[in-house]
């Protein structure tokens, strides 16, 4: 670790490390306001759940363990959680990079509808989502049965699961690596491309290599989520394809065994812990600085036009699939009955905002106040991780990854078991959902934010600093508008992920506080389809507003004339 | 500047405190009915006795394990709904206090605990949900009882719970093992399996996929089935006539509640004329527990519906070795 750091920044000597901590309190006082707050709302729940996952009657006992590992049924699991993991994050990462590079790094038309689709998918209403799923790749799937002539296809198992999560996370990989691929210098490839190189070459030497960071930290992301998503598997994987996060669920929910349940999740940090270990092997030792505060401008040659159209048609072809798969909610939401008599009809919108304006109110309330809080801390641990020198600073990044980690269930369970007591005492109050929103999602921010931050010559911030500007001062005026792409997929990741996580919030929402997606449930328990598609295509319109919002004050926030934020 | 900075900060974090919600008093329930149904029995509850309710709507599981982890400090007064057999695991964890209803005496046996921990306010017999237009046009014969389920033309056209996840489809288990006897029922389940497209996690999914055409059949509990015909889905509803098991949600008073006397308000009102003819006068498709309620416009009478003598006993003691078994057995094909 420490090796990393003489790497970014080769000119600060180590011995004056400790000084310059004491020289600067703003810094010190912040990173340990940061580790406590982890340790309260990430670790404290964690230890809560691993306790419980180790006793038995009060005594200490590895039974649950040994008793889930000896099952083939578990053991099957893990496998099939594994290759969904590793294949999830490959085809995410292939897709988002492909899709990124197309927005960023070519010259095509439709950029900003483009750019929105790709992110839309995050949204994935609940249950509304596998019935479009169903309308779409189903036996009598408009696509499958449709476009391509299969009979009798079966979406249940791997495939079905690897297609649903793959157009839910890709768009978190397409965030990440947006980010990356607009830090990354296009003068080093015009300057590659003048020296000779042909385009492909330019694009494996110079292109990929700076891309790591992101590509690194996008597989990272995805995988982790992958392992422990388990809305999708939950609807499409079916019993006869087992996964670790379902059967830790099952285990809680369907046995009734808090004790197995919290011991197969502990399992599920394992791989997700070693992904984090072999990230860092790859990424720790290498520099990727390429904003060195010279402008530069793109000339977009980097593409051949061959490749350029061809990458253009991919990602023509992702958006449609996007557009089809909000086209049959519409459809839903506007038919009288969903999938049987599509003849217009207002009435489930209406429903909607009538019997429903209560809960949209709390759902945006609680995104609302979380988004900022949530994109923020980000940054500022991305900042401290990857720019600052502090005790403790090895285990932040990873100790931010765990309830990321972990399935909803045990988080949610995780949280009940540390706050229903004092003095701790948050059950049934908005901080208790808030908190788990933020700390659970604060992840996307902090990756796409080390990711970006590592091509940032950190000469720039020292420049400001030795101009006499404050930490504080730097961070917000320099670092923040450097990193804005990684802040923005935080603030948007965070925003849709409050406006949409399910798993967690079940066992947090009380009487005082409703969410729409627990709502969409409850429609859908009700046979109600429609009006859970008009909840969904609200849903899907508060998203959009929010990231026009969002992408708009932060265009704002950095106009170049007063070259600040906030 | 640095000053504007930390206060962003605390600010940022403290916001979320200032903005939680002040507490109103009033009966907290945990309800695993689900949330319209809820709505409208609770509803006419509060119109009748003017006790407010702040209800939580959690599945049965979620409840459980809520409860269980909210021990030290109960959030909630009373779980409403959920199986009677969940309500038995509630009572042996420790988790809910008893009373005995004057009200309830006239029950049947198996719709209350004998010493009051719980106690039934409705029930739901198990059924195949068919979608007409599905069978018509693949030119499959409408099945009538379990054997015609494995009609080899239904392959892949039949979807259930899995019994790991679902109370509704260990239900069904349990019914096979009662008909035929449990070497028969595995043989049984072993022979349905191909026609099964997958075993779903939730026990209302089949209903779904069966509204949607995706498959031919769904073995459910029956309330979303009407409620699908009622919402205009062709799906007719079948009881297999070898004989089917049936669920009893039943209420259960929270151990530590702070307001026991309204909760044994809501005990007592579910069970008089006026809470069970609620249930048909709110179209909630559930068919109550007493003899003498109203039933609802398109329900079957009771007595057309073949249940069998449902061994909540036997269930509730059996219930780890015969999913394993089943896992064992139907999934791994052991």
């Amino acid at each position: 670790m420490a090796g990393t750091d003489a790497l970014i920044t080769p000119h600060v000597r180590k011995g004056s490390e400790m000084r310059r901590l004491l020289a600067d309190p703003l810094v010190l006082a912040v990173a340990i306001v940061i580790q406590v707050l982890l340790l309260v709302f990430i670790v404290w729940p964690l230890i809560r759940v691993v306790v419980v996952s180790a006793t038995r009657d009060g005594l200490f006992s590895l039974d649950a363990y040994a008793e889930q590992l000896r099952s083939w049924y578990v053991q099957r699991a893990v496998w099939n959680s594994l290759l969904v993991g590793v294949c999830t994050a490959a085809a995410s990462v292939g897709l988002g990079f492909a899709y990124a590079y197309t927005l960023v790094r070519t010259a095509v038309p439709l950029k900003r509808v483009l750019h929105v689709l790709a992110i839309l998918p995050i949204v994935s209403p609940p249950f509304v989502s596998s019935i479009a799923i169903i309308l779409l790749f189903g036996r009598g799937g408009i696509i499958t049965s449709g476009l391509l002539g299969l009979r009798d296809f079966n979406i249940y198992g791997f495939k079905g699961l690897l297609l649903a999560q793959v157009m839910t996370f890709a768009p978190v990989a397409y965030l990440v690596l947006r980010g990356v691929l607009e830090g990354i210098d296009p003068t080093l490839e015009d300057a590659a491309l003048n020296l000779g190189a042909a385009r492909s070459t330019v694009f494996r030497r110079v292109t990929l290599p700076l891309a790591v960071p992101g590509v690194t930290s996008a597989f990272l992301v995805v995988f982790i989520e992958s392992l422990a998503d388990f809305g999708n598997p939950l609807l499409l994987a079916g019993s006869a394809f087992p996964v670790l996060s379902v059967q830790a669920y099952l285990q809680i929910t369907g046995m009734f065994n808090l004790r197995a349940g919290a011991a197969l999740s502990v399992l599920l940090l394992i791989p997700s812990v070693a992904a984090f270990l072999i990230y860092r092997a790859i990424i720790g030792r290498r520099r990727y600085v390429t904003v060195t505060g010279k402008p530069g401008r793109s000339s977009l040659k980097a593409t051949s036009p061959g490749a350029k159209w061809l990458l253009f048609g991919v990602t023509l072809a992702v958006a449609a699939l996007v557009v089809m798969f909000y086209a049959v909610i519409v459809v839903g939401a506007l038919a009288r009955t969903w999938g049987v008599d599509n003849r217009p009809s207002l009435d489930a919108l209406r429903y909607v905002l009538s019997v429903g304006m209560d809960t949209i109110k709390d759902t945006l309330a609680i995104a609302v106040v979380s988004t900022p809080v949530s994109g923020l801390l980000g940054m500022i641990i991305a900042f401290l991780v990857v720019r600052k020198r502090f005790p403790g600073r090895g285990a932040l990044e990873l100790t931010s990854l765990l309830n990321f980690a972990l399935p909803g269930t045990v988080v949610g369970i995780g949280y009940i078991l540390a706050f229903n007591q004092r003095p701790l005492l948050l059950t049934g109050t908005m901080v208790i959902l808030m908190a788990c929103f933020v700390f659970r999602y604060v992840p996307v921010g902090i990756q796409s934010g080390i990711a970006v931050l590592r091509q940032i010559d950190p000469a720039i911030e020292e420049a400001a600093q030795n101009l006499g500007a404050s930490s504080a001062l730097t961070f917000r005026r320099v670092t923040l508008p450097l990193i804005r792409p990684a802040f923005f997929s935080a603030l948007v990741f965070a925003f849709v992920r409050a406006m949409t996580a399910i798993s967690a919030a079940v066992f947090l929402v009380s009487a005082n506080w409703n969410l729409m997606t627990v709502q969409i449930l409850s429609e859908v328990g009700s046979g109600r389809y429609n009006a859970a598609a008009a909840y969904s295509i609200v849903l899907l319109g508060i998203v959009i507003s929010a990231i026009g919002i969002i992408g708009l004050l932060l265009r704002r926030g950095y106009s170049p004339v007063q070259g600040r934020f906030l | 500047m640095r000053q504007w900075f930390v206060w962003m900060l605390v600010g940022a974090l403290l916001m979320p405190a200032a903005v939680a919600r002040a507490q109103v008093p009033s009966l907290t329930i945990y309800s695993s009915v689900d949330e319209e149904n809820a709505r409208k029995i609770l509803g006419a509850f509060s119109r009748a006795t003017g006790i407010e309710t702040r209800i939580t709507f959690l599945s049965t599981g979620p409840a459980l394990a809520r409860m269980e982890a909210e021990r030290a400090n109960p959030q909630a007064d009373v779980w409403f709904g959920a199986p009677s057999e969940n309500h038995v695991d509630a009572k042996i964890r420790g988790l809910t206090q008893p009373y005995k209803s004057p009200n309830a005496a006239p029950l049947d046996a198996r719709f209350r605990d004998p010493e009051g921990y719980w106690t039934s306010f409705y029930m739901n017999p198990l059924g195949a949900g068919l979608n007409t237009k599905v069978l018509e046009s693949r030119g499959i014969k409408r099945p009538v009882s379990w054997q015609d389920l494995l009609n080899p033309l239904l392959r892949g056209l039949i979807q259930m719970p899995s019994p790991q996840t679902s109370g509704t489809a260990y239900n069904m288990v349990v019914t096979l093992v009662q008909i035929m006897g449990e070497d028969k029922a595995f043989a049984y389940m072993k022979q349905l399996h191909p026609n099964v497209q997958t075993y779903t996690t939730s026990g209302t999914a089949p209903s779904r996929a069966v509204a949607f055409g995706e498959v031919a059949i769904g073995i459910q509990f029956t309330p979303a089935l009407y409620q699908l015909y009622f919402r205009g889905y062709p799906l007719l509803t079948i009881f297999p006539k070898e004989g089917v098991g049936f669920e009893a949600p039943a209420i259960s008073i929270i151990k530590g509640t702070r307001r026991e006397a309204e909760a044994r308000r809501l005990v007592d009102w579910m069970i008089l004329p006026e809470g069970q003819d609620t249930l048909a006068a709110q179209e909630t498709f559930f068919f109550p527990v007493t003899r003498q309620a109203k039933r609802q416009v398109g329900l079957p009478a009771l007595q057309l519906v073949p249940l069998i003598n449902y061994d909540v006993d036997f269930a509730g003691k059996n219930r780890q070795r015969l999913v394993t078994r089943w896992v064992n057995e139907i999934l791994g094909g052991r």
